[in-house]
């Protein structure tokens, strides 16, 4: 069986997914501590409404470089905000299809835990559904999370992002699908601009 | 493709495959449980989520709706042999639990299908009431509603039953072949006999001097309260007032335990009952009989 050879043969690769995540990570610090955000383009980071809070935000890239983020636009509704900064030499996040995530597969987060910072957790993707009937869908991850991984990466095992972590809920990670978050980028700067 | 991707492929399909024969169970007034389609029209589900004299109805993957009734339960390893009417689901493809180590990787699955992972931690959970080598435990989440549900191996199949009813601290699983033994009793007799001694008990510590004297390494036994006079414990010669401190070599240390050590498969069974009657050790040799069916 190939499933249970090839981890001796070949050493699982999730070091390799954690630096590649590490890259487009950022920190976004504000008056209720550190917390997450995507590096969506080179002048671009999407991250959580909540993270966001006021007009101008510090931030502090993977190569510890600090840098100051204006707020271009932040949905409290959807919980996504998206942040402007001086342009950076750092290849963007990759993204997966969200609608093409299944339910068992692996999948890790990457974000600041209780301020510990850039911290992988890894685990399976638990089920694709609201959390309460009637709901939103969320991606929910069997993914240990804390504050400070808000607005951070859930992403497969290419390192590709399939959706943002926003919310723990009985143990849960909920992260918001990334096709839904492309769809709110897009209408966001479509409008914006 | 990377290893691990690989792995992550194989995880979500082992998960789509095996949630094909998920039902779920509708047997409590609260959250439903989950069930699994174990063969033709039986499914097994555990049995704290079955309330006693309850309809119990199952929700099929694909929607349906269907009626059970309770064909067996053996509250000892926490499992309930459902049986479904109506065509069902495909039945389980279940692994030979013999290949099973700890530190293997599984997952746990709820209805919709809701995946869990994590490792096996140990194969033979005793701690002190469960039969040598028939429960595992799982270093997984078992989320809400995940009692009753499959626990499977990176291909899909089956290797256990997932239970947050038979230890307060650990998360278990009743191994695959622990479950269709049971699910065979319902089979051939239609139901799973409940043994049965005919003694009402309670616990009570042994004095430290009678314990040195003769060794015992239990700081209790029960003791024999009520008594019926048409039952096989009677039949065996046990009294009122007789302390019962093992059988067949289990120590039995509380009422619970003779749930454990009685299992369905010792019904009609000889078993060796080492009792203190005025505090002398005697053995009695007792015909597990079965519980009489209720009215």
């Amino acid at each position: 069986m190939s499933v249970l050879s090839a981890p001796e043969a070949l050493p699982p690769h999730l070091a390799e997914v954690a630096d590649r995540l590490r890259q487009v990570t950022v920190e976004i610090y504000s008056t209720r501590g550190c917390a997450a955000g995507i590096l969506w383009a080179p002048d671009l980071i999407v991250t959580n409404a909540h993270v966001a809070r006021g007009p101008r935000v510090l931030v502090r890239l993977a190569d510890e470089r600090r840098v100051e983020a204006d707020l271009v636009t932040a949905d409290r509704r959807v919980d996504l905000a998206v942040l402007r900064m001086p342009r950076c030499e750092v290849a963007p996040a990759a993204l997966a299809d969200s609608d093409a995530v299944r339910v068992g597969a692996l999948v890790v987060a990457l974000g600041h835990p209780l301020g510990l910072r850039r911290t992988l957790t890894a685990g399976v993707v638990h089920a694709i559904a609201p959390a309460l009937p009637g709901g939103r869908r969320w991606i929910q991850a069997d993914v240990r999370l804390a504050p400070g991984n808000s607005g951070g990466p859930l992403a497969d095992t290419a390192g590709q992002v399939i959706g943002i972590n926003t919310m723990i809920a009985g143990g849960l990670a909920l992260a918001i699908p990334i096709n839904d978050v492309r769809r709110f980028v897009a209408s966001t700067l479509a409008t914006v601009t | 493709m990377t290893a691990v991707m690989e792995l992550s492929n194989a995880l979500a399909g082992a998960v789509a495959r095996a949630s094909g024969s998920v039902f779920a169970v509708h047997g409590r007034r609260r959250l439903p449980s989950t069930g699994v389609q174990w063969r033709a029209g039986l499914v097994v589900t555990a049995n704290h989520t079955v309330e006693p004299d309850r309809e119990v109805t199952l929700t099929a993957p694909d929607g349906r709706t269907l009626s059970a009734r309770v064909a067996g339960r053996d509250p000892g390893l926490d499992i309930a042999v459902l049986r479904a009417e109506g065509d069902t689901v495909p039945a389980a493809d279940v692994a030979d639990d013999g290949d099973l180590r700890v530190g293997h990787l599984v997952l746990a699955l709820g209805v919709g299908p809701r995946a869990s992972a994590g490792i096996i931690s140990a194969l033979d959970v005793r701690g002190g009431r469960q039969p040598a080598g028939e429960v595992l435990a799982v270093d997984l989440t078992l989320y809400p509603g995940f009692s009753g549900g499959p626990l499977i191996d990176v291909r899909g199949r089956v290797v256990g039953i997932t239970t947050s009813g038979v230890s307060r601290h650990l998360q278990c699983a009743i191994r695959a072949g622990a479950v269709g033994r049971l699910v065979e009793q319902v089979v051939r007799g239609g139901r799973i006999p409940r043994a049965y001694l005919g003694v009402g008990t309670q616990a009570v510590e042994l004095p430290e001097p009678l314990r040195d004297r003769l060794s015992l390494a239990q700081r209790t036994a029960v003791i024999v309260l009520n008594i019926k006079s048409d039952g096989p414990a009677a039949a065996a010669g046990v009294v009122i007032g007789d302390l019962i401190v093992s059988i067949d070599g289990h120590a039995i240390t509380e009422p619970e335990d003779l749930v454990a050590v009685l299992r369905p498969d010792r019904v009609g069974q000889v078993v060796a009952m080492s009792i203190l009657r005025g505090g002398e050790p005697r053995e009695l040799r007792v015909t597990v009989g079965e519980r009489p069916q209720r009215a």
